[in-house]
């Protein structure tokens, strides 16, 4: 089946979820308790979508929830295919939708690490689904706004699952780069020598080679004892010598990182290797990042890449170490130890110090430009072949592949003539194994992962005036004590945002009377207290921590009926009188 | 071109350098540029890059002949500080100086083998200021920023509060004041120095009023971003001018896009506040042991040194102040992080001027631009750029004495108009000079050997003819300095060495060796290739 067939296939098969009947009377169906009966939209989350499959599960979520979902294009790809975002709320309810706390949700930013958009986008669909029907989401959507970007690197991700690849291949978008400094940009990159889609390895019989069949799994190679007579020399993967230089397959698609291309301690490709022009000269990032700096009220936000099982937060960069303090790596560790609970087998971690010491990614933009509580995770990891903790991934692999996938993920060697290194054979692992979810588990961790994002969104700030206190203090004044509550874990402010001012103060304002004086309530008990002299009736309040308050008291002249208002970029607007 | 045409040619670029009185505003600056594309339309190409938001273009000038992109390069880049009208005037003025001699056999020469990218002005937004309504000196561009990071923009604006056209300083008498008139000179307010025995007096301001009564004057006016200070080395997070992020700017994001594929470019000359070529930079073993760097490595340091003597021995001023290293800037990213050899400079300071024993002058006691500008300006006749203090009723102090005066904006950067010509052709030469130290490779010392059986070795060397490394220390390990490609075409058979092979950086005056061995016989053809070091091509027969 050609791609054009394919393409159009799927679209069917997807649009048909949406206006024909399902396979099956919804009188045969009966819920599994936790996800969707009867969806409107009908996808089935054992498999991967490619870009334009995505966009298609966008825009009928939008068609079938116009209240719920709306697609935005928020840039072109280097390439020129819309970026898009799903921007998910309930739109009849919560006040102005652009206001309320936001959570941002993106997967994919490594063109081979794809199941961040299966991810992502089960994440919308399951919003969409459940929220007629489940309490829990149906007041998440009223209080907050989900913003998702299903891939964030869509040329790279439908290069991987169009072209032949490997697990590891590509990592980098599709803009052009040299990487050999030759003058020719991705002349010599992988060559699909059997035509299978996918570039496995190759391999030659020589006696002087260092590497054996293994006896327990033919299909896998070892290395001989220091002692021990080799069979076979590993050639590395698919590929040729294009352009005559001695190196193959030196320079492929790319190379450059999308993921060291934010603009917080961003580095040159010299000392961040990975790093392209200058911050944000990338398209995609740059169409994100500005669609972020628009949008003030999102406080908590999540990426998804592969591999290793880990809840990942910044400083990526050991220089960074001071930008995370103390009050916000609190709120963080709640978050990310939650995190663990919900999703077994992943592991809470900071990048620099349990991963590697790295300039320029999204997470640390995130968090350091913008004070958002950011984490990336590394979706699969071996824990999950067995349920349980993996010390030889290696050999599990193959016995995984063998007892559960009946050998599906591997191409068996088969000899071939290769043009400069004569008789070898070519076979492996299959691109889509190893990094990426096998069909069966795909569903199961995409809901786990969900359930942290829900979590974390859930804790952005709620905001509420608790109580509106009124005392007349005679000749005409009177006293308006109002209490401010943060009902959530976060604050409106992470302390990064209070250390610079990224965000405005949060401002707290009365309407009814003349108000003479304002001033914030330290302690009410002892009545200490700290006065705005100008504009009283607005009151500005650097931050509202989490699970916390704040008390501010105005004297007013005149009046009976007090409207108290909270304007927070990150915490929404909330409203009461007395 | 006969003689007739170079003398009219001449004669018009001098009436027109004649008749300017003053620095050149963005119109004036187009039609410069533009002139300069009609006399020499075989030698110019005039490019705008983008529009800023103020709605003016970043113009691009390409001097040069025939394949300018595949010629060894220098960017020439003016208007970095938008309060620095000079560094405009030295980059256009070194396109006209150089265009007048192109009928010269050494810049037609020059002009044949390497290509000039000059952007005269990359701060136009802000520049307009100097010929506005409202004279002020500014830095940034059009973009409505939120300086003081309040929720406000542009709440809080000077104020012309003695009507004269120009911004300078207030003064208010206030015992918790921190400064008191200099006994060098009275007009010029210094802090009172505790150790001295000296109690403040003054509170020192901007000329203007406090409009959104945050207690700070006329800290969120009309200016946004500052070209200088959205670079990405040494980037100011969340400072008033540096942008939201690094390279956030248009002017600034069209420039590196240029750059950034302009692989010829071997060295980038800024005029602007940072100076390495009155001094070279230092090395410092710290500076380059971490892994990020902030020093200048030790063999690119000896090219600054010797570039400095060029410099020196050209444009003769002396005593330049040390280089501020301000964060975000231009210069220090053309290095740092584009891995070209950067040399900056202001292209003019204040003169030191001796005490005049007539005018019983006497030595300062205090170091203070102000107060050695102003004898200075004295001695050079230059009249009214002191704005004498004067009482001003002002809303924010009704109960104080408040007045308004100092010296003017602009001419601590900025030297009368009529230094400029002289600066520009000292400039222009300087970058002549420099330009005959640029990395050009040749294959020299070419042999072929004749073996038994039809087989021949070649071998050469590359050398590299410049002072200047073939690349930076920072350029040999960036994927955006190209290193040279060497391809060998032949009819026979390669049997040793490399069909495409690359070379990387080349020292100053190096070589690299390379050799072959072939069978058969016809021609091998050797082509050595870089976009910023030339090419060359070597026949033999085998």
């Amino acid at each position: 089946m050609n791609n054009y067939i394919k393409k159009h296939l799927f679209i069917y098969l997807i649009l048909g979820g949406v206006f024909s009947a399902v396979a099956q009377e919804s009188s045969q169906m009966f819920q599994a308790v936790g996800s969707p009966v009867n969806p409107k939209v009908v996808i089935s989350w054992n498999k991967y979508y490619d870009y334009e499959g995505h966009v298609a599960i966008a825009r009928n979520l939008e068609k079938a929830y116009p209240d719920l979902v709306k697609v935005q294009v928020i840039g072109k790809t280097a390439q020129g295919r819309d970026l898009i975002l799903m921007a998910i709320t309930d739109y009849k309810s919560g006040g102005n939708p652009d206001r309320k706390p936001g959570m941002y949700i993106d997967g994919n930013i490594h063109s081979n690490e794809i199941q961040g958009s299966e991810f992502a986008s089960y994440t919308a669909w399951y919003l969409a689904e459940s929220f007629s029907n489940n309490a829990y989401i149906k007041e998440l959507l009223h209080d907050k706004i989900f913003y998702i970007v299903p891939s964030i690197n869509p040329d790279g991700r439908d290069n991987f699952l169009q072209k032949p690849n490997n697990a590891n291949s590509p990592r980098s978008g599709m803009i052009a780069v040299d990487n050999d400094r030759d003058g020719a940009t991705n002349e010599d990159g992988f060559d699909d020598l059997d035509g299978n889609g996918h570039i496995t390895m190759m391999r030659r019989k020589n006696i002087n080679g260092r590497f054996k069949l293994d006896a327990t799994d033919p299909r896998r190679m070892i290395q001989v004892g220091p002692d021990e007579q080799g069979e076979y020399e590993m050639l590395g993967y698919e590929g040729i010598d294009n352009d005559l230089d001695g190196q193959v397959n030196e320079d492929g698609e790319g190379f450059y990182d999308p993921n060291r291309d934010w603009a917080w301690n961003w580095q040159p490709n010299y000392i961040q290797g990975g790093a392209y022009k200058y911050p944000f000269s990338i398209p995609e990032n740059r169409a994100v990042a500005d669609f972020v700096l628009k949008h003030p009220n999102i406080a908590a936000a999540q990426s998804y890449h592969n591999n290793g099982g880990m809840i990942l937060r910044g400083p990526g960069a050991a220089e960074d170490e001071g930008t995370y303090n103390r009050e916000d790596v609190r709120v963080y560790d709640a978050l990310g130890k939650k995190g663990e609970e919900l999703i077994p087998g992943y592991k809470y971690l900071v990048v620099y110090k349990d991963l590697y010491s790295v300039f320029g990614g999204e997470l640390d933009w995130f968090y350091g430009s913008r004070g958002i509580y950011t984490f990336s995770n590394e979706l699969w990891n071996s824990f999950q072949y067995f349920s349980k903790a993996d010390t030889d991934p290696q050999t599990t692999s193959y016995n995984f592949d063998k007892y559960l996938l009946f050998k599906d993920a591997f191409v068996d060697w088969k000899p071939f003539k290769h043009p400069q290194y004569g008789d070898i054979e070519i076979g492996g692992f299959k691109k889509t194994f190893g990094r990426t979810h096998p069909g069966f588990l795909l569903e199961a961790d995409a809901h786990r992962n969900m359930a942290f994002t829900f979590y974390h969104a859930y804790h952005t700030p709620k905001l509420s005036v608790d109580e509106i206190e009124v005392k007349d203090l005679g000749n005409g004044l009177k006293e308006v004590t109002a209490t401010i509550a943060n009902k959530r874990l976060m604050p409106t402010h992470a302390s990064q945002d209070l250390k610079y001012h990224i965000e405005v103060p949060d401002v707290i304002s009365l309407t009814g009377g003349k108000v003479l004086a304002g001033m914030i309530l330290q302690n009410k008990d002892l009545n200490i207290a700290k006065e705005q002299k100008i504009n009283p009736a607005a009151i500005k309040v650097d931050n509202i921590e989490g699970l916390n308050s704040v008390m501010v008291r105005w004297i007013v002249q005149g009046g009976s009926k007090f409207e108290v208002k909270v304007d927070s970029k990150k915490g929404g607007i909330v409203e009461r009188s007395n | 071109m006969n003689k007739f045409y170079i003398l009219l040619i001449s004669c018009l670029i001098g009436s027109q350098i004649a008749s300017a009185q003053d620095y050149s505003n963005y119109a004036t600056l187009v039609s410069r540029a533009q002139l300069l594309k009609k006399k020499y339309p075989s030698l110019v190409k005039v490019k705008s890059l983008t529009k800023t938001l103020g709605g003016k273009d970043i113009w691009m000038l390409t001097i040069g002949t025939g394949n300018v992109a595949e010629k060894p390069a220098t960017a020439v880049v003016g208007g970095v500080e938008g309060a620095h009208l000079l560094g405009v005037e030295l980059a256009i003025g070194f396109a006209e100086k150089l265009l007048a001699q192109s009928a010269t056999d050494s810049i037609k020469n020059l002009l044949n083998q390497q290509t000039y990218y000059v952007f005269p002005n990359m701060s136009p937004d802000a520049t307009e200021q100097y010929f506005a309504k409202l004279k002020y000196a500014r830095s940034g561009n059009a973009k409505l920023t939120d300086d003081d990071r309040d929720g406000a923009f542009n709440e809080d604006a000077f104020e012309d509060l003695n009507g004269d056209g120009k911004i300078t300083m207030m003064r208010v008498e206030d015992p918790t004041g921190e400064w008191i008139t200099s006994l060098d000179d009275e007009r010029v307010l210094i802090k009172a120095d505790l150790t001295k025995g000296q109690k403040g007096k003054y509170l020192v301001l901007t000329e203007g009023i406090d409009n959104d009564k945050d207690g700070k004057f006329n800290e969120d006016g009309e200016g946004g971003v500052a070209f200088n200070k959205n670079m990405s080395y040494n980037y100011p997070n969340f400072v008033a001018g540096s942008g939201e992020h690094m390279v956030s700017e248009l002017e600034n994001r069209a420039l590196l896009d240029f750059l950034f594929e302009a692989f010829n470019v071997y060295s980038v000359i800024t005029f602007g506040p940072q100076n390495n070529l009155s001094t070279p930079v230092t090395f410092s073993k710290p500076g380059i042991s971490k892994r990020v760097i902030s020093s200048w490595y030790e063999e690119d340091v000896k090219v600054n040194d010797l570039v400095s003597k060029t410099y020196n021995k050209i444009v003769k001023a002396k005593n330049a102040p040390a280089s501020k290293a301000t964060e975000g800037n231009f210069a220090d990213w053309a290095y740092f992080h584009y891995g070209r050899f950067s040399f900056s400079t202001p292209g003019w300071w204040l003169p030191e001027t001796k005490p005049d024993t007539a005018k019983k002058q006497k030595a300062f006691i205090d170091k203070n631009e102000e107060i050695s500008y102003l004898r200075w300006a004295e001695k050079e006749n230059i009249l009214g750029t002191f704005t004498p203090w004067k009482v001003v009723v002002h809303p924010d102090f009704p109960d104080s004495k408040v007045e308004i005066g100092g010296i003017d904006p602009f001419v601590l950067l900025n030297p009368p108009y009529k230094l400029v010509e002289k600066l520009v052709a000292e400039h222009t030469n300087f970058l002549i000079a420099i330009s005959k130290m640029a990395p050009i490779v040749e294959p020299i010392n070419i042999k072929t050997e004749k073996l038994p059986g039809g087989l021949t070795r070649i071998s050469l060397d590359i050398v590299n003819n410049g002072a200047f490394a073939t690349q930076t220390k920072v350029g040999e390990k960036s994927n955006w300095v190209k290193n040279i490609q060497v391809k060998l075409e032949t009819s026979g058979k390669v049997l040793s060495g490399r069909a495409n092979q690359t070379v990387g950086a080349i020292t100053s005056y190096g070589k690299e060796s390379l050799t072959w061995l072939i069978s058969g016989s016809g021609k091998a053809t050797i082509t050595i290739a870089s976009p910023s070091n030339g090419q060359k091509t070597v026949s033999v027969n085998l």
